[in-house]
């Protein structure tokens, strides 16, 4: 297997390896801060405004805050993946919207379990909902590539 | 916002910026290919939408 071929300009500027797990981490924590860290930082403002104003617009319009479901575990798994992949913004939403960081349906025998329901099908019956979870998805999505390009440039792969 | 139509411009306006400023670096091929990107969006979207008119609910 090939190297890859270092790029030209700022990217043949060596980043260690423990700046690019800091990026990584402050990446996920906050949308566009991974690029700060890698010394671009105007890229990281611009994609903070996109994800971040992409996340907004979602929870304004009902966008659905996915439930892990044993009975639909792939499909809530990868609505899951979607909805944290924005970071800890993502447990703030379900904190407002649920009153608590829920990731999972309880037990349906628990108390707590219609409840937490009500107010998952309740954000679904809006109209703009599928607007909504297509913004809140499309955020976490976003910057889960932004994760990996933030890999590429470290690796030099990218400017 | 209740808009179809907002939603689908500002949608397709978040994501074509996005897109091309992760794949491109010169800002005239991240126009290029970010105003390519929004109108596959927008057009591809209203073609369908047209296409679907003579088959209502």
């Amino acid at each position: 297997m090939t190297e890859p071929r270092p790029v030209s300009g700022r990217a043949a500027d060596a980043i260690s390896p423990g700046r690019t797990a800091v990026a990584l981490v402050a990446g996920w924590l906050v949308p566009g801060a991974g690029h700060a860290v890698v010394f671009r930082v105007r890229r990281g403002i611009l994609f903070f405004v996109l994800i971040m104003g992409s996340f907004g617009l979602g929870l304004a319009q009902d966008g659905r805050l996915a439930l892990y479901s044993q009975r639909e575990g792939f499909l809530t798994g990868l609505q899951l993946v979607a909805n944290i992949g924005v970071g800890p913004a993502d447990a703030v939403a379900r904190m407002n919207v649920y009153g608590e960081a829920a990731y999972a349906l309880p037990d349906p025998y628990s108390s707590g379990y219609k409840p937490l329901v009500e107010k998952f099908r309740a954000r679904q019956r809006s109209a703009v909902s599928a607007y909504g979870t297509a913004y809140l998805w499309s955020a976490g999505l976003m910057n889960l590539l932004l994760l990996m390009d933030i890999w590429d440039i470290a690796k030099r792969r990218k400017d | 916002m209740r808009s179809h139509f907002a939603n689908l411009i500002l949608y397709s306006a978040i994501i074509a910026t996005f897109f091309s400023v992760l794949t491109r670096r010169d800002r005239r091929e991240q126009l290029r290919f970010g105003g390519l990107v929004f109108l596959g969006m927008t057009g591809g979207v209203l073609l369908l939408a047209y296409l679907m008119l003579p088959f209502p609910r």
